[in-house]
């Protein structure tokens, strides 16, 4: 134990005064993180940024003011930012791509609303913009059919609201009129719009847990990624067996007190240390860079822990079956790329059809990406055990017949 | 030398597939002994060396170090034991220091002892003020003292040194030569293997000739020489065939061929005076010479008589 001990610190100081391989591995998943979070935007969590529409009112009229003013009222507001501006300076602007969108309400627009006459708004959309634009037109639409519609059914109770808007006073009797014909025209249409034949569902995104989209593509992505390069990570620390048998001091830790038993489980110790160091890292990152929340800390400690003992056992029993770094090479990438593509380190599994998916399943990544997302979900600790207990299992089990393994290749291959 | 027998091996044999590395060798080690192994490349010195480190079984047998059979009681054996290997096995990446401490630690060497020792051993080597520099900052004989000290910082009671100066430059010899001599007087029994005559003439206080698996001789130099008596070595190049070479020593009563190959003859002749004589045969048969060189009697003529061939680093 205390040969391990030894080993497992020689080692630390051999990574740390070296960090290039392992903090090369690190890093690269929080770039990808990075450049896919800007490819793809921020997902599920984070709120949609606000449309920035610029708005030219050539009418200055009680209906073109009606317009502009819902177009800032309840929740509109939160997601429009209105600006009213003079058209020319609004073109300008929108050429240099200050807004999503320019609106502008021509002259009359307000007497021909009240005449029932055709009339039409311009809407001008920044063509550098994908969304935002599109998110301004589907409002405007609906805005202007809406206005249509009223125009359309209270055609009558309007041109007796213009008459009267005209004049100073309005007759209290006239009011009574209008009320009693409104509530007619309503109840008439009662039967079609109570109750409404279309409804809009309201939801809110982090309640649901089916869809993939209730984590920012951050948080789906990062810990997606880490995986891929834990295994990376874990596979650097055990290619050093390689290059201690290459240089000769495996040959002289033989010759020592240590056994070759106590040197494979160093490394299987080395690495999960290793890899519980990088994760931990990777999770402060991720919070402090990209806002991640990733959920129960005790659940998330005991992942770490499980997940980088089964990435070690599973890189150890890979290595006994190579003998050169070559060999190592070429079968551990392979086999960790495979891994991660299959197991949706590199495309999430919901898109897989059910014949991968099962293949899938066989994999490392896909139960560690499993169980980061559930945690992230906020899956009680008692629902996520079982994958962290198998993980742990798995892990040693793993070791066990990866340290029996080496141990007899290194001994057949050290003369 | 009255002391104690630090290593035994008897009858020692090792095959790899169909070449007899190590052919049924026997000797003995006592205690504070330099024990030199002399021997060409493929000569068998480092498949003994590796048998002995407990590196590789022998096909048969038997080992005993510090009266401990090697196969039953390996696990004590090794900490009696330091190997220098003749690669640099150490890590490059750590310091001088670093190193040392690790090594020392695996051993069991308590952190006030060892502290020490580091201190003891980097002063000896010239190499105290550089503790703190990653080894592979260090120049190749600075490297090769660290490998030396990493293998002696336990104080084994054997250490096997696997030609400890090969490519290096003469004030690091000499600073290795007084490191092995002065854990020799200390009680360190060391078993020298090299390829290198000069070395072992001044190291060693006995050596073992071997060649092709086998020890051919074995014993102090005094001893040694006495096989060659006082006969002198004789190598002549020239432009003859072997059959040419024969017809002519054959008929020279005072030479013994010791190798004879197309255009180089090697000879042992009672008295070098004799030698113009055999070169004026040569001479009346038309053969020209290019080289004529004599060795008085010497490790080297001793190799040369034994295996017939000269040992070059």
């Amino acid at each position: 134990m205390n040969n391990i001990f030894h080993l497992v610190r020689k080692d630390f100081r051999r990574k740390w005064k070296n960090p290039a391989v392992i903090l090369g591995f690190l890093f690269i998943p929080l770039v990808f993180t990075l450049i896919f979070g800007m490819v793809f935007g921020s997902g599920g969590e984070k709120t949609l940024p606000q449309v920035k529409i610029f708005a030219v009112d050539n009418d200055q009229s009680l209906v073109s003011g009606f317009m502009l003013g819902a177009l800032t009222q309840g929740e509109l507001n939160e997601l429009i930012d209105l600006e009213e501006i003079e058209e020319e300076e609004g073109r300008k602007l929108l050429d240099r791509g200050k807004a999503s969108a320019l609106l502008i309400i021509p002259e009359n627009f307000g007497d021909n609303i009240w005449e029932g006459q055709p009339t039409e708004i311009l809407l001008i959309k920044n063509p550098a913009e994908q969304f935002l634009p599109q998110i301004a037109e589907e409002i405007i639409d609906t805005m202007t059919l809406g206005l249509s519609s009223l125009r359309q059914v209270f055609a009558g109770e309007l041109d007796t609201i213009r008459k009267f808007a005209e004049l100073e006073e309005f007759p209290d009797e006239t009011i009574s009129a209008l009320s009693l014909q409104f509530k007619g025209r309503i109840d008439g249409m009662s039967k079609y719009l109570i109750p409404p034949v279309i409804s809009i569902k309201q939801i809110t995104l982090s309640e649901e847990k089916e869809e993939v989209s209730d984590l920012s593509v951050q948080a789906y992505i990062l810990p997606a990624i880490a995986v891929m390069f834990l295994l990376f990570i874990c596979n650097a620390v055990f290619e050093d067996i390689l290059s201690e048998k290459e240089s000769g001091t495996l040959m002289r830790l033989r010759v020592s007190p240590v056994n070759l038993r106590e040197y494979i489980w160093s490394k299987i110790v080395t690495s999960t240390l290793i890899g519980i160091l990088c994760t931990s890292f990777l999770i402060i990152l991720g919070r402090v860079i990209f806002s991640i929340n990733w959920g129960d800390p005790v659940s998330i400690a005991l992942l770490v822990l499980c997940l980088n003992i089964l990435i070690a056992g599973f890189i150890s029993f890979l290595f006994s079956f190579v003998r050169t770094e070559r060999q190592a090479g070429a079968l551990l990438t392979t086999v960790i790329l495979l891994m991660s593509m299959l197991g949706g380190s590199m495309v999430p599994v919901e898109n897989y059809p059910p014949a991968i998916l099962k293949f899938s399943k066989l994999t490392l990544n896909y139960w560690g990406i499993t169980a980061f997302k559930n945690i992230m979900r906020g899956e009680p600790l008692a629902t996520i055990v079982p994958i962290l207990f198998f993980m742990a299992v798995a892990g040693v089990l793993l070791s066990i017949l990866g340290s029996y393994f080496l141990n007899r290749n290194l001994q057949r291959g050290i003369s | 030398m009255g002391r104690k027998e630090m290593l035994q091996i008897e009858h020692l044999s090792k095959t790899f597939d169909t070449i007899k590395a190590v052919d049924d060798i026997s000797f003995e080690v006592t205690e504070g002994e330099i024990f030199g192994f002399l021997g060409p490349n493929g000569s068998g010195k480092t498949t003994t060396i590796s048998i002995i480190a407990g590196l590789l079984r022998p096909d048969s047998g038997k080992i005993h170090i510090n009266s401990l059979d090697l196969d039953g009681d390996l696990k004590k054996i090794k900490r009696l034991m330091g190997v220098v290997p003749q690669e640099m096995a150490f890590y490059e990446e750590l310091t001088a220091k670093e190193n040392l401490l690790f090594w020392g630690k695996l051993y069991g060497v308590r952190k006030k002892e060892l502290d020490e020792r580091v201190q003891y051993y980097l002063e000896k080597t010239g190499l105290l003020g550089r503790e703190n520099d990653a080894l592979k900052k260090y120049s190749g004989g600075m490297k090769r003292r660290i490998n030396l000290i990493i293998g002696l910082i336990h104080e084994p009671k054997l250490l096997l040194l696997d030609e400890p100066t090969i490519g290096i430059d003469v004030q690091t010899k000499l600073n290795i030569y007084q490191i092995i001599k002065e854990a020799s007087s200390n009680g360190t029994t060391i078993l020298y293997t090299t390829h290198n005559l000069q070395e072992a003439e001044e190291l060693c206080h006995r050596i073992a000739i071997l060649d092709l698996g086998k020890i051919l001789a074995l014993g102090t130099l005094d001893e040694l020489i006495q096989i060659v008596g006082e006969k002198d070595i004789v190598i002549i190049s020239g432009k003859f065939s072997i059959d040419m070479a024969r017809t002519i020593i054959s008929e020279f009563q005072q030479a013994t061929v010791l190798s004879i190959e197309e255009r180089k003859l090697v000879l042992s002749l009672e008295a070098s005076k004799n030698i113009s004589t055999l070169l004026e045969e040569f001479f009346k048969k038309g053969i020209t010479i290019d080289d004529v060189s004599i060795k008085q009697p010497n490790l080297e003529s001793v190799f040369l008589k034994l295996t017939g061939k000269e040992l070059r680093e």
